[in-house]
């Protein structure tokens, strides 16, 4: 698997990061680099995606390895956040303050040079300008989310990092969010979000990092890696009227290559989905048996990742 | 001074209902107290106002308190929400930062301690006196606002648990062991805070008598600020977000 996203110029670099908690290990040896575009950080919850984001943005720092944004080391070293941008997870701002007070205090934060300017620009991005005189403690988890982006954005940071930034959109804002980060991402910005919803992901990044258990399971180009995922085995729960008939019948067909039976399930292995999907009915019938249920055993991305793993 | 993390936090502070309720305690409990007693006979409001008054009421009780909650408030629930984050991910030297959040929790803490620090003797000494004893007081108070306040910054960048450790803090280091060990009076706010008000005020030692020398206390005092000022800044500047996965 390719180790590096995209070699050219690094904007954000790991280099054998570990970062333990005590004896729990989160992140166990992750390196990779990131180049502009948009980056997504996959992986299962708990997977140590926002221990890595984290690191990234300077907020943990790494018990062994080194973490690099920009050429600069980023833990407790403010300097980098002139040009690096973050959007956290958690959902709270300052709710006393309306959402252009909120934006426009982050500007002047940054001491940009004319921060109301500055503060419009970011929340005319977001598209908030009709609810910018609200507080932001009455906000929607959707508003809360864009207003977070505006104050991540404030600077024009040449670097964003955004922790599961769809979490509580509905469909149009997610749309448009992905819209947002497309086109930052076309200014050659480096973007990188974290997600553990793999369709979220899919119609937004080009790269992929995938992290399951504290490891670097995969990363690269999106569609290779749904290659990899796509042609892996599936396996498929059978009840049946005879399960022992059916998987005699099952193994006859070209699609299945194994099955298993354990009391009242049969559990039958096939490396081409849909066209087991279409011969399973088939072969029954033909054999006078009925199907009375068929279900994909694997289908959470939690195994699909871990199919990665232990590839 | 950054003025708009000093006016972030101000509108924080004043944002929580909590300090309002603590504010009122703060300056009416003295004031009240001071009531009750000026309305009743008295034998010697002097040593009443310097010892019962002053010394166990503000002194021991409401300073620390009141710094407590209104210093954890700067920093801790900003921390513990997460807010601090937007904050933090900002390219400011970590010394303006803790500077100005202490900065305004001081002044709140000032805002409700000095008023009633300068009323309250007034109404138990009735027009006799005081021999120093306000001006020494409310020097000591100030003092005593940044120490603490200081403190508690430091305990909710360092600490997950602000509130616990600092209300252990007041209730056993300062109130408990100080009564039990001498050799604390050294290690004490209480001390240093009745040390520099004994220093400054000209009551006789028979009514009122601090443990502590006033010129020592207070260069105790400077060090404890300055120590706490440091401590915070270093702590926040390698401050590491608790992680949720």
């Amino acid at each position: 698997m390719d180790e590096s996203v995209r070699t050219d110029a690094a904007a954000v670099e790991l280099d054998a990061v570990s970062r333990w908690y005590g004896n729990v290990v989160a992140v166990n040896e992750i390196s990779f680099k990131l180049g502009s575009g948009i980056t997504a950080l996959l992986g299962p919850n708990g997977a140590g995606k926002s221990t890595v984001l984290h690191m990234m943005a300077g907020f943990l720092r790494a018990s062994r390895g080194t973490v690099r944004v920009l050429g600069q080391p980023a833990f407790a070293n403010p300097e980098i956040y002139r040009s690096v941008g973050l959007v956290p997870e958690r959902e709270a701002v300052y709710s006393f303050l309306s959402g252009y007070d909120f934006v426009l205090t982050m500007a002047k934060l940054h001491r940009l040079k004319d921060p109301e300017a500055a503060a419009r620009r970011a929340i005319q991005t977001v598209d908030m300008e009709q609810f910018e005189k609200r507080k932001t403690g009455g906000y929607s988890k959707g508003m809360k989310q864009r207003i977070k982006v505006a104050a991540g954005i404030v600077h024009e940071p040449s670097v964003l990092l955004l922790d599961e930034p769809f979490n509580g959109m509905d469909p149009a804002q997610r749309l448009q969010m992905m819209d947002l980060l497309r086109k930052m991402a076309a200014q050659g910005k480096t973007i990188v979000v974290s997600s553990h919803i793999l369709e979220e992901v899919e119609q937004l990044a080009g790269n992929i990092v995938v992290i399951v258990a504290g490891r670097l399971a995969a990363s690269g180009d999106f569609r290779a890696i749904r290659r990899l995922m796509t042609e892996r085995p599936y396996s498929f729960t059978v009840r049946s009227s005879d399960n022992r008939g059916l998987a005699v019948a099952l193994l006859g067909d070209d699609s299945v290559f194994g099955v298993e039976l354990n009391g009242e399930r049969l559990t039958v292995r096939t490396a081409q989905f849909s066209e087991f999907v279409r011969a399973a009915p088939r072969v029954a019938r033909a054999s006078g048996i009925t199907i009375r249920e068929l279900v994909p055993a694997d289908e959470s991305l939690e195994s699909v990742f871990s199919y990665l793993v232990n590839r | 001074m950054n003025t708009t993390v000093f006016a972030l936090t101000l509108r924080q502070i004043a944002g929580q209902r909590r300090i309002l309720v603590v504010g009122l305690v703060a300056t009416l409990a003295p004031i009240g107290l001071a009531l009750i007693y000026g309305a009743g006979s008295f034998d010697d409001p002097l040593d009443w106002t310097s010892n019962t008054l002053l010394d166990s009421i503000v002194v021991r009780v409401v300073l620390p308190l009141a710094c407590l909650l209104v210093g954890t408030s700067a920093m801790g629930t900003e921390i513990e929400d997460g807010t601090a984050v937007y904050l933090l991910s900002k390219p400011l030297p970590r010394r303006e930062i803790v500077f100005a959040k202490a900065a305004a929790a001081i002044l709140v803490a000032a805002a409700f301690l000095l008023p009633a620090t300068a009323l309250a003797p007034q109404l138990s000494l009735e027009g006799a006196g005081g021999e120093g004893l306000v001006p020494g007081f409310l020097v000591a108070t100030a003092l005593g606002i940044c120490a603490y306040t200081m403190i508690f910054v430091l305990l909710s960048v360092a600490t997950s648990r602000p509130l616990v450790f600092g209300l252990g803090y007041v209730f056993i280091w300062e109130g408990l062991l100080g009564d039990l060990f001498t050799g604390t009076r050294y290690l004490s706010i209480r001390q240093y805070c009745l040390g520099i008000a004994d220093g400054i005020s000209t009551v006789s030692d028979r009514v009122f008598a601090a443990e502590l020398n006033g010129a020592i206390a207070l260069a105790l005092m400077l060090a404890v600020i300055a120590g706490a000022t440091a401590l915070a800044t270093r702590s926040l500047a390698r401050f590491e977000l608790r992680a949720e996965d």
